[in-house]
């Protein structure tokens, strides 16, 4: 039997679009993945890049499928129920017809199942995105990938976790690359980590969108540390000033270079100092410390 | 009154400053009003020059499961770990606990132990309807931390902003939408009368547009590019150039790299204003939209 590793966990996040997340988390990874073995989970599964930013294949491994009802049209007396229960309006009924659903807003909670009175409904599967994996040496990517027109992305991102689950406990590392902003798919991404990390960049915008994800992660009491990304453009102050009033800490500041852009664009990792100082940083902290004050989910 | 709805896909690639650049040359000729639909995270507002945020008015469009005593009754209560599609629902020591950071509210618990569990609105957003220096309205709205709901709430904004636009017959709505392609987006899209989706020419850029046109698509909505930053790559300028061609979708415009793109947005001034020179081009996009539109 393989022996249980203490993994640590750690989402990138940041709340603001186009801060660097995905770079950051591809690198970091990269770069822990030179001693550890380091699992990365793209949890953006609107739009995953993660494989394009590294430059690697993946291969399929998984449809990610959520329950449809399926109407017994012999046992359905027309009452309607379903409908007036389903809170998404995924389901359709006008009085003397049969109800029918709409499958892209349905969430799969089976409310409608529930609530017939003439168990007129049953269940069929609907695929909702799919699941890729890649694997070299110490490192691991499993990338979640939801189906366009599908709006639940939350639900896509809890199947890949469960999915993640199982091989997790053979790693060191699980880094989490979150979607932008603060909702449902980002919650559910951020939820069972260890520690997080906020990247944003030194404007208005990235100051204001940091601010929400520190309140989020601190009502989710996880700790989270901050990366100023293209920390020579535009004016530093203001994050600095968030971070004192958040009591958090900027544990690396990464300056734009157009090397680092170059990288980006031909789909390489990152290499840069800045990265080597973050994982210093991450194999200096104490797991314990954490998850004593985490949250039990 | 037409809507035009400004996505991307990826985050990051300009869609906000685009959005207030874009305003501000149509408010020159139109009536408008602008849309905030990143809920989530909503800059629009702080890049119209609205510092403070006032009048918020809080809204509901969500409603959280909450187990109360009644509960040890139930004689369903083990199964509602199982039922929750959103895994929302443990139970220890036979009693079931909700965590309020998974519910999303559907209710199905609720239809297996009526008694036990209450349903209730949570009031999940603040709404802000304002005026701008620039001579329109703006609508924007701010998911509460934890909440989830955001694309009814990104529904209740476009209502709000097209009795607005009804009110003062205005010509058009302008919809700054979130990065990805989930319920955000889509609410923002249903309905849209024309769709500018913006880009940079990287891969993950490029890989993203593909992903939110297909969302689109799906709606059969017309749509054209805007390119940002084409000179960073230029290689890939073109790839996006021939994906546009293959789709049959007109590039609207192609926006260079500018540091002052930074500037304006630390010193929150719009890009046309504090880059003149850039009215041009704005104008030649604004041209471009309307001549499909």
């Amino acid at each position: 039997m393989v022996e249980e590793r203490n993994k640590m966990k750690i989402a990138i996040t940041g709340g603001k679009g186009g801060t660097g997340k995905s770079t950051i988390a591809t690198a970091l990874s990269y770069k822990l993945a030179k001693t550890k073995k380091v699992l990365l989970l793209d949890l953006d599964v609107d739009c995953p890049n993660d494989d394009l930013i590294l430059g690697i294949k993946t291969e399929k491994v998984k449809d990610v499928e959520s329950m449809i009802p399926k109407f017994d049209y012999k046992k359905c007396v027309k009452c309607g129920l379903c409908s007036k229960v389903c809170r998404e309006h995924a389901i359709v009924f006008v009085k003397g017809n049969f109800p029918f659903v709409i499958p892209e807003q349905c969430i799969g909670c089976k409310a409608c199942k529930i609530a017939c009175p003439r168990n007129a409904i049953g269940e069929r599967k609907q695929k909702i995105g799919e699941i890729f994996t890649s694997s070299e040496g110490k490192f691991t990517l499993i990338s979640g990938k939801m189906r366009p027109g599908i709006e639940e992305s939350s639900l896509v991102v809890n199947a890949v976790k469960k999915f993640s689950e199982q091989y997790e406990k053979n790693y060191d590392y699980v880094i989490i690359d979150t979607a932008a902003g603060t909702h449902c798919p980002v919650i559910s991404a951020l939820l069972g980590c260890d520690i997080a990390i906020g990247i944003t960049e030194p404007t208005p915008l990235g100051e204001h969108d940091l601010g929400l994800i520190l309140k989020l992660t601190k009502n989710l009491k996880i700790q989270t540390y901050v990366i100023i990304n293209k920390s020579n453009m535009g004016n530093k102050k203001l994050i600095e000033n968030l971070i004192r009033k958040c009591r958090t800490e900027i544990i690396a500041e990464i300056p734009y270079s157009k090397e680092i852009e170059k990288n980006y664009s031909a789909g390489k990792p990152v290499e840069h100092e800045s990265i080597n100082q973050i994982a210093r940083k991450i194999e200096q902290l104490n797991l314990s410390v954490f998850r004593n004050k985490n949250f039990k989910v | 009154m037409k809507t035009i709805t400004i996505l991307s896909g990826k985050g990051g690639v300009g869609k906000s400053s685009f959005a207030a650049s874009l305003s501000i040359v149509l408010a020159e000729k139109y009536k408008i009003v602008a849309a905030d639909c990143d809920v989530d995270a909503p800059n629009l507002g702080l890049l119209l020059g609205i510092k403070k945020f006032k009048n918020l008015k809080r809204i509901s469009t969500n409603y959280k499961a909450f187990i109360n005593e009644k509960i040890v009754k139930c004689k369903n209560k083990n199964k509602l770990s199982d039922i929750c599609a959103f895994h929302a629902i443990t139970i220890e020591e036979g009693i079931p606990a909700i965590n309020k950071f998974l519910c999303e509210g559907c209710g199905a618990c609720k239809l297996l132990c009526p008694e036990g569990i209450e349903l209730r609105k949570v009031k999940n957003a603040k709404i802000l309807e304002t005026s701008t220096k620039y001579g329109f309205y703006l609508v924007s709205g701010q998911l509460e931390i934890g909440e989830s709901g955001s694309g009814k709430i990104v529904e209740v904004i476009k209502e709000k902003a097209k009795r607005i636009g009804e009110k003062i017959k205005a010509d058009f709505i302008v919809i700054d939408s979130s990065a990805g392609i989930g319920c955000q987006v889509i609410a923002s899209v249903r309905e849209s009368d024309f769709v500018v989706g913006i880009t940079e020419p990287t891969p993950s850029g490029l890989n993203d547009l593909r992903r939110a046109l297909s969302v689109v698509e799906h709606f059969k909505i017309p749509s054209g590019l805007v390119i940002n930053k084409f000179d960073m790559n230029k290689t890939f300028t073109k790839k996006i150039e021939r994906f546009a061609k293959e789709k049959n979708i007109s590039i609207l415009g192609k926006i260079p790299y500018d540091i002052r793109f930074v500037e304006a947005l630390v010193n929150l001034t719009p890009l046309i204003l504090y880059a003149k020179e850039y009215q041009n081009l704005f104008n030649k996009i604004k041209d471009n939209i309307l001549s499909i539109l």
